[in-house]
């Protein structure tokens, strides 16, 4: 167990104890529902992570997606094909990331970093800053229903991770992410063409990114160009939180679900307490460097 | 004679500087363990990698079976029953052993893209046992051991149909018990008539499990023989046979001065057991071994970078704290094995480099004068004749050989007395060589002391006064001007394997 799991307890009965409303059941689906736009990133990103890697355009790259989702909404347009355009332009967005990590070898800290860019400023260009209003009741109400009491956001996320975990321990794909960060020499010794599969992990990122705009989208009614800047940071948070390592290939999904709920709890629980967002921010880097140093400390003690 | 499985015919193989590899020629049988020996640099590894399809030799060909095939790539190679392990191993730490052994050749499992678990984790343990090993094929290779991670490299190449399989010194890494599991497998697969090449450092080992010896000596095939032919002496003659150019000093130390370094039973977090050492002003001192023998673990510990468990370090009678700034104020220098990222920054000048060290010296008041510091690089680069424009040339742009004398002149510039020279000719070319040595016999003229680690034993012959031999990081011996010969060197440094 990763020291976050200790932290995901001790920070669920302090809010319980101290936060009166926490410990509720709409409450507790509350954080659900928010968490699940995080776990769409953050799972992507344990497999970027897992490859020496990083993706720091994640948040922006859902910024610009939800704009264009809601765009071609409000032109008029369904869903599904809203949902085909926000993909496209996400994946786009990956796979840009991954030739210029993998093909040119630019750090990913600085190709990430500058489609970061690239992103946000297209969607401040093509709404000025302001949110793009009237997406019409499809995609609103979608996001409101329920499957089985299960409130869609949910559904969706535990599918996608249930996918995920099945890509990553049952498929060629998923051993060969192992094997990037792993141990990448052995991989192209065995004649494997390991820079087409390590392109294919940064294009599933971006992928999700489109993805995620759907409930993104669907939760704000609107589309907005910031609404989710600096997300990234929570999902490297709770990425690495949750045992995925840097190096060596060592990637844990399981972890990255502890990961991305600490961050809910942690955030809903400042919110109920009514500490500012700014604060929270910094809880949140708080809780990374506590989670790690657990993990430390307990190492350096076996 | 039957027909070899595997032939290599005058292999040649050069790189810029050097020529690796003269008309080289192997030739290995099913069911034939062949040693394959030679000193550091003799071109064992690069042959094996001309052999796995890693460099493509300028010359010569490959016969398999008696008739002639190509090996372009490690694909040829594979394809062809060619498997290398090497020291580095070729595992991912998170996968399981299955997932390993099969990576990149998995079996399909019903869906697109999926993976068969079950079909490989039987067809593994089907590989471990055949191997006489019982090891859980769910178990991820980072929890394994060498000795185990070993052995599930040896099953991958046996997964590949391998009919000859090159081992890269197996035994460097593992323990005694584990070295007799690996000679049993190596029998079984003997019985089986594969060809294994295998190449080792350790006599003991050449003689107990080889059934024919190669030796390899500056490139070129010295010798194939039957172990039953010769000796543990003559292949020691073999594998050095040179004459050694002893002109570089101009003479040897015969009366040293005061004591510098005196090293009284010393253990280390990295593995130095009960060292013993002492070195007089005049004296240059080699550290001899093989790799792996714990030289540079013990320099380290001298210079404070690895911290002891036991024991003493003094230098001119004062206890060192064990730490490196404490070891510079006292008067150590290092020269470090990598100069370009331990002991240079690149990309800054000359001046600064040789400056690095020496500032709290040269001004003790703290105060920084420019023209002084000016002066004493001027000086530096005078005395140790270091070749470049000007003081303010990024180090960068020097020869390998003036970049060694910018890290000695930042020695000098601290006050150092004491120099730890750690493979100083590395990578540098014959003429910076010498002046190397000769600027270390200038050191110890003006009454330093200086140690030498070397993997070059003709480098230890030709410089040093005396030298210390370690195995399995331990001082086994110590030869003095007289006895120091590279015969004597890799004898001590090798007995009981």
């Amino acid at each position: 167990m990763p020291g976050v799991a200790f932290l995901l307890v001790a920070l669920a009965i302090a809010f319980s104890v101290f936060a009166s409303g926490f410990a509720s059941l709409p409450n507790l689906l509350n954080i659900g529902v928010q968490s699940s736009i995080l776990l769409l990133l953050a799972l992507p990103m344990t497999f970027i992570i897992m490859t020496e890697g990083l993706d720091l355009s994640m948040g922006a790259v859902l910024g610009l997606t939800g704009v264009v989702l809601a765009s071609v909404l409000v032109a008029g347009s369904g869903l599904v094909v809203a949902l085909t355009v926000a993909l496209s332009v996400g994946l786009a967005f990956g796979i840009a990331n991954g030739l210029l990590v993998v093909n040119l070898g630019l750090p990913p800290f600085v190709a990430t970093l500058g489609t970061l860019g690239i992103a946000q400023g297209i969607a401040l260009a093509m709404t000025n800053g302001e949110s793009v209003v009237g997406i019409g009741p499809v995609l609103p109400r979608l996001y409101a229903s329920t499957w089985l009491g299960i409130p869609f956001s949910i559904a969706v996320a535990t599918l996608v991770y249930a996918l995920f975990h099945f890509l990553l321990y049952y498929t060629r794909f998923g051993n060969y992410v192992f094997a990037i960060g792993g141990n990448r020499e052995a991989l192209v010794l065995a004649g494997v063409p390991a820079s087409a599969y390590h392109v294919a992990v940064y294009a599933l990122a971006g992928l999700m990114g489109g993805f995620a705009a759907l409930l993104l989208t669907g939760r704000m009614n609107s589309g907005h160009p910031i609404a989710a800047m600096g997300m990234e940071f929570d999902a490297i948070a709770a990425v690495i939180a949750g045992g995925t390592e840097r190096q060596r290939g060592n990637g844990w999904l399981p972890g990255t679900v502890l990961g991305v709920l600490t961050v809910g709890v942690l955030r809903n629980g400042l919110n109920v307490l009514a500490m500012s967002s700014s604060l929270q921010v910094a809880s949140i880097g708080l809780l990374l460097i506590t989670a790690l140093l657990i993990d430390s400390l307990r190492r350096r003690r076996s | 004679m039957t027909t070899p499985l595997l032939e290599m015919r005058n292999i040649s193989k050069g790189f810029p500087g050097v020529q690796a590899l003269k008309d080289v020629s192997l030739a290995v049988h099913g069911g034939e363990v062949h040693m394959l020996v030679g000193q550091n640099g003799a071109g064992k590894s690069t042959l094996m990698k001309v052999l796995c399809g890693a460099y493509r030799p300028d010359q010569g060909e490959f016969l398999l079976n008696g008739s002639p095939v190509h090996i372009h790539s490690t694909r040829d190679a594979q394809r062809l029953g060619v498997a290398v392990i090497f020291q580095e191993f070729s595992l991912v730490p998170f996968l399981d052993i299955a997932q390993n052994i099969f990576l990149g050749r998995e079996f399909p499992g019903r869906l697109p893209g999926t993976v068969d678990r079950n079909r490989m984790h039987v067809e593994a343990r089907r590989i471990l046992r055949q191997l006489g090993m019982d090891l859980d094929t769910r178990t991820r290779v980072h929890q394994l051991g060498v000795a185990q991670q070993q052995m599930v490299e040896i099953a991958k190449a046996l997964s590949q149909n391998a009919k000859v399989l090159v081992m890269d010194e197996p035994t460097a890494a593992i323990s005694d018990r584990e070295i007799e599991r690996l000679f049993e497998i190596i029998h079984r697969l003997r019985k089986d008539g594969i060809a294994i090449i295998y190449i080792s450092h350790r006599m003991r080992e050449v003689f107990e499990i080889g059934d024919r010896i190669t030796v390899l000596r500056d490139g070129a095939n010295v010798a194939s023989m039957y172990p039953s032919e010769t000796t543990l002496e003559e292949l020691v003659r073999l594998m050095v046979g040179r004459e050694v150019d002893t002109t570089y000093r101009a003479r040897f130390c015969t009366a040293p001065g005061e004591t510098i370094l005196e090293v009284r039973d010393l253990f280390t977090k990295t593995g130095v057991r009960g060292a013993n050492l002492t070195l007089r002003a005049g004296e240059i001192v080699g550290l001899a071994g093989l790799v792996g023998a714990g030289r540079t673990e013990l320099a380290r510990a001298i210079f404070g970078a690895d911290g002891k468990t036991r024991g003493e370090i003094r230098l001119k009678d004062r206890l060192l704290k064990g730490n490196p700034a404490d070891a510079v104020r006292h008067g150590i220098g290092l020269v470090p094995e990598n100069r370009k990222t331990q002991g240079l920054a690149l990309l800054r000048s000359v001046h600064d480099n040789m400056l690095a060290a020496g500032l709290a010296r040269m001004f003790p008041k703290r105060w920084y004068s420019f023209p002084a510091a000016k002066r004493a690089v001027q000086a530096l680069i005078k005395q140790l004749n270091v070749v470049t424009p000007s003081a303010r040339r990024p180090v960068r742009l020097l020869s390998g050989g003036n970049q060694q004398k910018v890290v000695i002149g930042k020695w000098l510039n601290a006050g150092s007395q004491f120099f730890i020279f750690d493979e100083p000719t590395r990578g540098i070319d014959v003429g910076a060589k010498a002046e190397i040595y000769k600027l270390m016999d200038s050191l110890v003229q003006q009454g330093a002391a200086v140690l030498v680690i070397s993997s070059e034993l003709p480098e230890l012959v030709a410089v040093c006064d005396r030298a210390y031999v370690l195995r399995d990081k331990a001082i086994v011996g110590e030869l003095a001007r007289k006895d120091l010969t590279e015969e004597n060197i890799l004898r001590m440094a090798m007995q009981h394997g």
